[in-house]
C-alpha cells in the first residue's frame, strides 16, 4: 500500500500502470499516474466548508498572477457538483466540514482525489469509521465508480464487505499474497481460513489447572468513544482463579476499550465485580488496591514513560505505600532498594536504576512493566497485548510470567493478537468483533479455525 | 541527579550567547566591549554593596521562578504567576496597614499567610477549570493576570487609596511590618532568605514527597502516570495551589520588604522574567538560583551603567532579549511535547 503510493521505495519487483512501467519516489509521482489513496485518518480542514476542502492546495484560478490570484469558486462548484453527480453523491457544499458526517467527509475525499485525475482508489478500512447505513451508501458509490472505469483496491478485514463488493479477493498475511481468486469462485470460509491459516500448526496447550472459583465477572459492560465506531456492547465474561481468559479479534475491534474499562481508564456501564466486590465506581488506583494489574497495549505511552528512568517506572504506584512512602516523606533509599529487588526478581538487566528506560531493550521494557505490576501481589492481570515488540526469548520469559502467575491463583485476561500466543496460554478464548463478544471457545487449540472464522465474519457465524 | 543539574545550567550558553551579541553592538557603536561589559560586572558584583543591590534585584525572581517550575515540572502551562504575585502582594499589604501596630511583628506572618491564601486560590480557579473541564491553562491563566492588573489598579485607585497620596497608592504599612533590611543602606532585605527557605522547600518536595514525585511523574508521561493510578486533575490542581502560594509569598516579600505600599506597577513582570529564569534553568532548584541572581545582576548593572558610561540601559535590554529567545525556545519544546501528549489521549 505504501509502495503504491511512493512512501516506501520497493526493495524489488515493479509496478505497471497501464502497461507501463513506473517508479514512484514520492506520494506525488502516484497521484501524477492516477493513484489516490482515502486514508483512515481523512486529510480534512475542520474548519473550512466542504467546498474549500475539496480545492485546497489545487484551487482553480481565474487570473493566474502568483499571489494575486483569485480563485474560481464557481468554477470549483461547478467541478465538484459534477463528480458529486456522476457517482451519485449528495453534498452540501457549504456545510463545514466540522459538522458534516463521516462518511460525506470521506466522499469529498473521493471526489477530491477524482478531480485530481485518479483512475485508481485506495481504500484504508474505509467502513472501520462508519455506521452501517453509511457502509451502505458508500458501496452504492463504489459500485458506481467502478462501473465508471474507476479501478478500487479496498483493504478491510471484514470478509462480509469484501464478498459484498469485490470482484477479485488477496489475501495478504505477514508481507505475502497467500491466496487470490475472483470473488464469485469462492467463499467466505475458504477467505476466513486462509486469513488464519498460517497459524494452524500445531500448538501445544499445556495442561492448564482446572479453574477454582470465579474471581473476576463482567457483566453487559458497555461504553461508547467519540471517534471510533468501535465501542462495547454488552459484554459478559468470568474469568476464575487459576485461569487465563484469551482475548481473540481483529485489532481495533474492542480490545483496547475492554482493558482500559477494566483497569477505570475509560467511563463505561455494567457491572465488573472482583471477588464479589463491585468495582464499576472506582478509579484507576482503588482498583489496584483491589488487586487489578494491567499490561498496556501501548508500552511506549502508557505501560511506560519511556523519558524516566527505570527506577521511576518500576516504582510508579507504589510511591505512597509503605516503606517507599512513609508518614508523607517519599524514602528514596527504600525506593531504589524495592526497585533494585523487584528488577533483580525478574532477572532484569541493566545498567543503572537512573538510567532512562529507553535504555532497554523491547522484552526487558516489558519485563519491566510485569515487575511492576506483579510485585503488590494483585488478583487479576490485564494483559494486553504482551509480547507485541518483544523478541522470541523475552516472549518465552513472559509466556512463563503468565503462567507463574494462573499458577499462583491469579486470574488473568490475555488479550493478544497472536493467536499462537492465545492458544498456547489460554483456558478459554474469547472472540471479540466490534465490540461484542461473538462466541467462547473452549479447548482452544482443537478449535482454531471455528476461533478464525469467528475473528472475521463476527457475529455471522 | 547529575545530569539534571547539568542541564539546569542551560543559563551559561544563553548567557554567552547574549554578551557576544552585546560585544558586537559596542563594537559597532565604537565602544570597547571589554570595558563597557567589566564594568557592568563590577557593578553586578564589583563589592558587597553592588552584590547586595544585585540579590535584592534577584529576589522577587526567586519566588516566581519557583511558582513557575512548580508547574512545568508537571507539564502544567502556567503563566498566570504574575497576577498571583500582584494581589498576593496586595493582600500582604492591605493587613499590614489596616491590622493595629501594635501586634508588632505578628503583623509579618499574618500577612504572609493572607498572601498565601489570596495567590492559592487565584491559581486553584484555572487548576481546577484544566483539571476537570480541560479548559487551556495558558489562556486561562494569562488572562487571570489582566484580571489581576484591573481589580488591583481598580483598589489603588479607589477603596484603598491612600488619604495622604495623590493617586495608585495605598497608605505604608505600619513599621514593624517591615522585613528588616540584610545589609543597610542596600534594599537586600529578609525576604531574600524566604525566597531561599522556598527553594530549598521546593528542592525537598520534589525529591522526598510522594505527591512532588507524582508532579514529575506527570509531567513526564500524564497518561503512563493515570495508568499506574496517580490522580492527574488532583496533581494539577496541588501543583496550581502551590504555585499560586509561592507566588503570594513572593508578593508579601516585596511588598513588606522593598515597596512598603501597593501602587501601580508592583511588578514590571516579575512574573515572566522568572518563566524565563524556570525555563533556563529547566525546573531545577540551583538553576534557578543562579537564574535569578543572574537577571538580577542585569537589572542592577543596567540602572547604574548608564550613569558611569554612556552606554544607555538599552544595551541591557539586548542581553535580556537574547536570553530571553532561549528562554522562548525551550518554552516552544515544551509546548510542542505539551500537544503531542494531549492528542495521544
Amino acid at each position: 500500500m505504501r509502495l503504491l503510493q511512493g512512501v516506501e521505495r520497493p526493495d524489488g519487483g515493479e509496478i505497471f500502470v497501464d502497461g507501463v512501467r513506473v517508479d514512484f519516489t514520492n506520494p506525488g509521482d502516484a497521484l501524477r499516474h492516477g493513484i489516490g489513496m482515502v486514508h483512515q485518518e481523512f486529510m480534512i480542514a475542520p474548519d473550512l466548508s466542504l467546498l474549500e476542502n475539496l480545492v485546497l492546495g489545487e484551487e482553480p484560478v481565474k487570473r493566474s498572477c502568483g499571489p494575486l490570484s483569485w480563485i474560481d469558486w464557481p468554477a470549483a462548484r461547478n467541478q465538484g457538483q459534477a463528480l458529486a453527480e456522476q457517482i451519485g453523491a449528495l453534498i452540501d457544499w457549504d456545510q463545514h466540514a466540522a459538522n458534516a458526517p463521516v462518511h460525506i467527509l470521506q466522499f469529498v475525499e473521493i471526489i477530491r482525489l477524482l478531480r485530481r485525475g485518479c483512475r485508481t482508489l485506495i481504500l484504508d478500512e474505509p467502513t472501520a469509521v462508519l455506521a452501517p447505513v453509511q457502509v451502505d451508501e458508500l458501496f452504492t458509490l463504489l459500485r458506481n465508480l467502478r462501473t465508471q472505469g474507476t479501478a478500487l483496491l479496498f483493504i478491510s478485514h471484514k470478509i462480509g464487505e469484501v464478498t459484498a463488493l469485490a470482484d477479485e479477493v488477496t489475501v495478504i498475511r505477514q508481507g505475502e499474497t497467500v491466496f487470490h481468486s475472483s470473488v464469485a469462485e469462492c467463499t467466505a470460509d475458504e477467505i476466513s481460513r486462509h486469513i488464519v491459516n498460517g497459524e494452524l500448526h500445531d500448538v501445544a496447550n499445556d495442561e492448564a489447572p482446572k479453574p477454582q472459583s470465579e474471581l473476576l465477572s463482567i457483566a453487559s459492560l458497555n461504553t461508547r468513544s467519540v471517534n471510533r465506531s468501535h465501542t462495547l456492547h454488552n459484554i459478559s465474561l468470568t474469568i476464575g482463579r487459576g485461569e487465563i481468559l484469551g482475548i481473540a479479534g481483529v485489532s481495533g475491534n474492542g480490545q483496547n476499550e475492554l482493558a482500559e474499562c477494566l483497569v477505570g481508564l475509560r467511563p463505561s456501564s455494567g457491572l465488573v465485580k472482583l471477588n464479589g466486590i463491585a468495582l464499576s465506581a472506582l478509579n484507576p488506583s482503588q482498583r489496584r488496591r483491589h488487586g487489578i494489574a494491567y499490561i498496556s497495549a501501548d508500552r511506549r505511552h502508557e505501560g511506560l514513560s519511556i523519558q524516566s528512568s527505570i527506577e521511576t517506572n518500576v516504582v510508579a504506584g507504589s510511591h505512597r505505600t509503605s516503606p517507599i512512602g512513609h508518614g508523607g516523606w517519599l524514602n528514596r533509599a527504600a525506593m531504589r532498594k524495592i526497585a533494585q529487588d523487584r528488577l533483580q526478581a525478574l532477572d532484569i538487566k541493566y545498567d543503572g536504576p537512573s538510567d532512562p528506560v529507553s535504555s532497554l531493550s523491547g522484552g526487558n521494557q516489558q519485563k519491566l512493566v510485569f515487575a511492576r505490576e506483579i510485585a503488590t501481589a494483585p488478583q487479576v492481570l490485564i494483559a494486553s497485548q504482551p509480547t507485541r515488540g518483544v523478541d522470541l526469548n523475552g516472549i518465552a520469559a513472559i509466556h512463563q510470567l503468565i503462567r507463574d502467575f494462573r499458577d499462583s491463583g491469579g486470574a488473568v485476561l490475555l488479550i493478544s493478537e497472536e493467536l499462537d500466543e492465545l492458544i498456547e496460554l489460554s483456558t478459554r478464548v474469547a472472540v471479540i468483533a466490534e465490540g461484542t463478544i461473538v462466541g467462547t471457545v473452549n479447548a482452544p487449540a482443537s478449535n482454531l479455525p471455528l476461533i478464525g472464522r469467528m475473528m472475521v465474519q463476527g457475529a455471522a457465524v | 541527579m547529575g545530569t539534571a543539574l547539568e542541564r539546569s545550567l542551560g543559563i551559561v550558553l544563553p548567557l554567552l550567547v547574549a554578551f557576544a551579541i552585546a560585544a558586537i553592538v559596542l563594537l559597532t557603536i565604537g565602544e570597547n566591549p571589554v570595558e563597557i561589559l567589566t564594568l557592568m560586572a563590577t557593578e553586578a558584583f564589583g563589592n558587597v554593596r553592588r552584590f547586595a543591590a544585585t540579590l535584592s534585584a534577584s529576589t522577587p525572581l526567586l519566588f516566581t521562578a519557583v511558582a513557575t517550575a512548580i508547574c512545568f515540572r508537571s507539564g502544567v502551562f502556567n503563566v498566570g504567576v504574575d497576577g498571583a504575585f500582584v494581589l498576593g502582594g496586595l493582600a500582604a499589604i492591605f493587613i499590614a496597614f489596616t491590622l493595629p501596630a501594635s501586634i508588632g511583628v505578628g503583623i509579618i506572618p499574618l500577612a504572609f499567610i493572607a498572601a498565601a491564601v489570596t495567590g492559592g486560590l487565584w491559581l486553584w480557579l484555572p487548576g481546577v477549570l484544566l483539571a476537570k473541564y480541560e479548559a487551556d491553562e495558558v489562556v486561562s491563566t494569562l488572562m487571570l493576570n489582566f484580571i489581576a492588573a484591573g481589580i488591583s489598579g481598580y483598589l489603588v485607585n479607589g477603596p484603598l487609596l491612600s488619604p495622604q497620596s495623590g493617586n495608585n497608592v495605598t497608605p505604608l504599612i505600619h513599621e514593624t511590618a517591615e522585613l528588616e533590611r540584610l545589609m543597610p543602606p542596600s534594599t537586600l532585605h529578609a525576604g531574600f532568605i524566604i525566597g531561599l527557605i522556598c527553594i530549598i522547600a521546593y528542592w525537598t518536595w520534589c525529591r522526598n514527597t510522594p505527591s512532588g514525585f507524582e508532579g514529575a511523574v506527570v509531567g513526564q508521561n500524564p497518561r503512563f502516570a493515570r495508568a499506574v493510578g496517580i490522580s492527574v486533575p488532583a496533581v494539577i490542581i496541588l501543583v496550581m495551589v502551590l504555585s499560586g502560594v509561592i507566588a503570594g509569598f513572593g508578593g508579601a516579600s516585596h511588598g513588606l520588604g522593598q515597596m512598603h505600599r501597593f501602587s501601580d506597577g508592583f511588578s514590571p513582570g516579575y512574573g515572566f522574567t522568572g518563566m524565563a529564569v524556570a525555563l533556563l534553568a529547566r525546573n531545577h532548584p540551583i538553576g534557578i538560583l543562579f537564574g535569578a541572581v543572574l537577571f538580577g545582576a542585569l537589572a542592577s548593572a543596567g540602572t547604574t551603567i548608564q550613569l558611569f558610561s554612556n552606554i544607555p540601559l538599552d544595551l541591557v535590554n539586548i542581553i535580556q532579549g537574547t536570553v530571553m529567545i532561549f528562554a522562548v525556545i525551550e518554552a516552544a519544546r515544551l509546548m510542542k511535547n505539551r500537544r503531542r501528549q494531549t492528542h495521544a489521549v
